[in-house]
């Protein structure tokens, strides 16, 4: 017992806290297998019988876990990109090329005190981060984001995502209301102008689209755009127009630059997230890079094929029987890596005299694994639909969240009167014509076919 | 809404006897329900017109800008009486970069004055120097060798390239621009590193002396310069058209705080912001000092008179610039750097005014003599101050937004304002 405590003394605060946590985790474990092992049928029973539900369920799971790691692509994607822009070096001290940096920004934001200004309304500052990360998060259940792989198929998906999509507004203008700080007001107040104006030549870019499609199902619609393989079938081919509105308006509604007068700091310090510090700051730092990383996939859904490659790729079959290779199992276990290790370790070793032998074999092993983890995703990108399309949906979703960063690192910010007589004496006509002319198009073509309009 | 002034004639309630002695102060005991948000100045009004501003009308609202804004150019605090976005009124509240430099200077010999008016503006220090170098030069009647007068326009012209450099990357930041700061600051580094070789410091350079400068060329200088000077005009090229060529730009910043020329020369402007104006004022032409007479270089101007005209002269000047130091090279003559001074100045009872041309406007300086080793008063004319005083006419009217887009276009330096 004595002894229990000497070391119970010795340990650091994590350390205490895994002393408790492991055997916690085990008796938890035990009692799970119990469980399962006695009731097992029964649960799985509930849980077919709820499949719906329990879809749902995972799926915002999933996808409220997935979204602080793609913030932290992003963000680290932003910082080091503007940083090439701008001719800096960018993060490169934590982790390899500082790739780790958003990460600890994220800790850090978690250890920070959370403050609440003294006059502020508690309840609507606390819970403004919530609805604008939640609203963010939960837009991205109808997303098909490649054949299979979506939460949820709504018939009316595209009407529910402007629909979540547009409740952001509310947590910002919360946020703005309840920091009592004049900053922070006008940011709420820009914010609630600007999203408003922007959501209806969002919607309307979208109208002729849905014409073309029939449908509102964002599945179908990705479906749609790829009849024929090739990228011909695309929205953004047979609607330019609705694509060049919706890129600018979805810019605005993901308060981007040149857009992103709701936290101006040259000129309202940081709008509406000016009193908000820690971890509550960090929701609404994350809903905004989720924010650019759900746009830009709506918009690759929409207008840019979604999971669909550009061109049809010759079929190609490659399965491998490992019974069929027998003793070569063995050989290709045992010897392909060491083998696979010294060989991308030799030139690092004999052409590079400073090199040390086993720094040239970690370096040959690391390359070794890429090599097989790159053999490994040609093997699954061929033999599984799904992985093809995610490939595919990711490329585009982060080329264009590339551009959102592009954007950032180039342009100035507009004007507030700009911005809104932009929306509504520019992209307001504009979308109004393309959704005319798409309309007169579509009847066109079907009293060609000789069906009734 | 009325202002919420919180009631003066009653004393603050006293403190318990034994606490703290901060505990007397109103300001620490919140507990009292006076309204502190409210940007309300520390006394009862005390003119008409600060009376008039801090009582609000309908819909409107005070907004504190500064003196920790992150766009704030030094320390100005603005209050802004906003309706909307839209700026109604505001109240410049100066001074909290005040050192009282006029008055250290009085108190120092006439060499130990010239680090003393140096951090005036830091931007473009050695300006601060020549003015004031200058007028004690009439004062002594020395004659400056002429390779010390080239080594300063040659000096000076870095120094107005580096500061307008730094002016671009500050005005695109106002607008919202990330990149051109940095692009720009790659240039004034440059600079800056090259006048550290000629002088020994990076921002304060106490470089020029009574009757010449501090040390002569050296081959790091002239490496480094003749290394930037093969590239500058590429460089410098490449920066411009980063924002000219700029749509979003270009529409902010064009008929943005305009001035006319009758307005700008009522309010005393000098330098890029009058001659954006059209008036073709510049004190190395109209009032020839130290070689420029024998410089070619011209003067350009523009018409509109907004800040888009304003930044494109600065960067017509830029050009300018590069011509006088390509000539200053080509013409630099042989001889002594300083002239045969005593080690201890005491010029003769009177009065001496010099100005020069800055990258901001005219940096003046009025130095008054009793005989003595210390200046009696050393007055200095600052250009920032001057332009400063145009913001109360140019705001109000426009958008928050341009307020500060407005201030970065005049290009003040709050250390000159504060002095």
């Amino acid at each position: 017992m004595t002894a229990l405590a000497r070391t119970w003394d010795r340990l650091t605060l994590p350390g205490r806290a895994l002393f408790i946590l492991v055997p916690l985790l085990a008796l938890l474990t035990i009692g799970l297998i119990v469980v399962i092992g006695l009731f097992g049928g029964q649960i799985l029973d509930i849980l077919i019988f709820n499949l719906p539900i329990v879809r749902f369920v995972f799926a915002a799971t999933v996808l409220l876990l997935l979204a602080p790691p793609i913030a932290f692509v992003i963000i680290y994607m932003e910082m080091k990109i503007i940083a090439l822009m701008n001719l800096r070096v960018g993060p490169d001290r934590v982790g390899p090329w500082g790739t780790l940096l958003s990460t600890v920004h994220g800790l850090k934001v978690l250890m920070k005190e959370d403050f609440t200004p003294s006059r502020a309304d508690p309840v609507v500052f606390t819970w403004a981060p919530v609805v604008v990360f939640s609203t963010m998060a939960l837009s991205a259940l109808v997303i098909p984001f490649a054949p299979g792989l979506f939460a949820q198929d709504l018939n009316l998906g595209l009407l529910y995502f402007f629909a979540i999509g547009g409740l952001t507004v509310v947590g910002l203008l919360m946020g703005g209301w309840a920091s009592f700080n004049k900053y922070s007001l006008l940011g709420g107040l820009r914010s609630a102008a600007q999203i408003v104006s922007y959501e209806i030549p969002l919607t309307l870019s979208v109208v002729g689209l849905v014409l073309l499609a029939g449908t509102m199902s964002l599945n179908q619609i990705v479906q749609q755009q790829g009849t024929s393989g090739w990228f011909t079938d695309w929205f953004a081919v047979r609607q330019p127009l609705g694509f060049l509105i919706f890129a600018i308006a979805a810019t605005a509604e993901a308060n981007r630059t040149p857009f992103d007068l709701t936290e101006a700091d040259s000129e309202i310090v940081a709008g509406f997230a000016t009193e908000y510090s820690g971890m509550r700051f960090g929701f609404f730092f994350f809903a905004e890079y989720i924010g650019v990383f759900i746009i830009s996939a709506l918009t690759t859904v929409l207008f840019l094929g979604g999971w669909n490659a550009p061109f049809p790729f010759p079929h190609l079959s490659w399965v491998v029987d490992p019974g069929s290779l027998g003793i070569g199992l063995l050989f290709i276990v045992a010897i392909v890596p060491v083998l696979g290790t010294l060989l991308f370790a030799a030139p690092f070793y004999l052409f590079r005299s400073k090199t040390r032998w086993w720094v040239a074999l970690i370096i040959g092993f690391v390359l070794f694994n890429v090599a097989v983890g790159g053999l490994f995703g040609l093997w699954a990108y061929i033999n599984f639909d799904w992985v093809a399309g995610l490939f595919w949906f990711l490329g585009k979703t982060f080329t264009l969240v590339f551009v959102f960063v592009w954007m950032r690192g180039t342009l100035p910010r507009v004007r507030i009167d700009q911005l809104m007589g932009f929306a509504w004496k520019w992209l307001l006509p504009a979308s109004l014509l393309n959704l005319f002319v798409t309309a007169l198009a579509v009847l066109a073509a079907t009293a060609l076919r000789g069906g009734a309009a | 809404m009325a202002t919420q002034t919180p009631p003066r004639s009653d004393a603050p309630p006293k403190a318990p006897a034994g606490t703290h002695p901060s505990a007397d102060d109103p300001h620490v005991l919140l507990e009292n329900e006076y309204d502190f948000y409210e940007p309300i100045p520390p006394y009862p009004p005390r003119t008409e017109r600060e009376a008039e501003f801090y009582t609000l009308g309908d819909g409107e609202m005070f907004l504190n800008m500064g003196p920790q804004h992150p766009s704030t150019h030094g320390v100005l605090r603005v209050v802004l009486k906003l309706d909307g976005e839209r700026v109604v009124d505001i109240d410049p509240v100066l001074g909290y970069l005040h050192r009282g430099v006029e008055k250290l200077v009085e108190n120092a010999d006439y060499h130990q004055t010239i680090s003393q008016v140096d951090p005036l503006e830091y931007i473009s220090s050695l300006f601060c120097e020549w003015a004031p170098v200058t007028a004690y030069e009439k004062l002594l009647d020395v004659e400056v060798p002429r390779r010390a007068e080239y080594i300063r326009v040659l000096s000076g012209e870095l120094n107005r390239i580096a500061s307008h450099a730094l002016f671009m990357g500050w005005f695109a930041l106002d607008l919202g621009g990330l990149t051109p700061i940095l692009w720009s600051f790659i240039e004034r580094d440059e600079i800056v590193e090259m006048l550290a070789a000629l002088t020994g410091q990076r921002m304060l350079f106490n470089y020029f002396r009574i009757g010449g400068v501090n040390g002569d060329l050296n081959h790091e200088f002239l490496s480094r310069l003749g290394d930037w000077m093969s590239r500058a005009v590429g460089q410098i090229d490449a920066n411009i058209a980063l924002l000219n060529e700029n749509e979003i730009f270009v529409r902010r910043a064009s008929g943005l705080g305009v001035i006319d020329s009758e307005t700008a020369m009522r309010f005393c402007m000098t330098g890029a912001n009058l001659r954006a104006t059209g008036v073709p004022f510049d004190l190395r032409r109209t009032h020839p000092y130290s070689i420029y007479p024998e410089l070619e270089f011209d003067i350009p101007t523009r018409t509109e008179g907004d800040s888009l005209a304003r930044y494109l002269l600065r960067m017509e000047e830029v050009k300018q610039s590069i011509r006088i130091i390509d000539q200053c090279l080509d013409k630099m003559p042989d001889g002594p750097i300083m002239a045969k001074l005593p080690r201890l100045l005491r010029p003769r009872p009177g009065r001496a005014w010099a100005a020069v041309e800055g990258p901001r406007g005219v940096y003046g300086a009025y130095a008054i003599s009793d005989g003595t080793d210390q200046p009696f008063r050393l007055k200095i004319h600052d250009p920032s101050f001057i332009h400063l005083q145009a913001v109360g006419a140019l705001l109000p009217g426009n958008l928050l937004a341009d307020t500060m887009a407005i201030m970065a276009s005049l290009d003040p330096v709050m250390g000159g304002v504060d002095k």
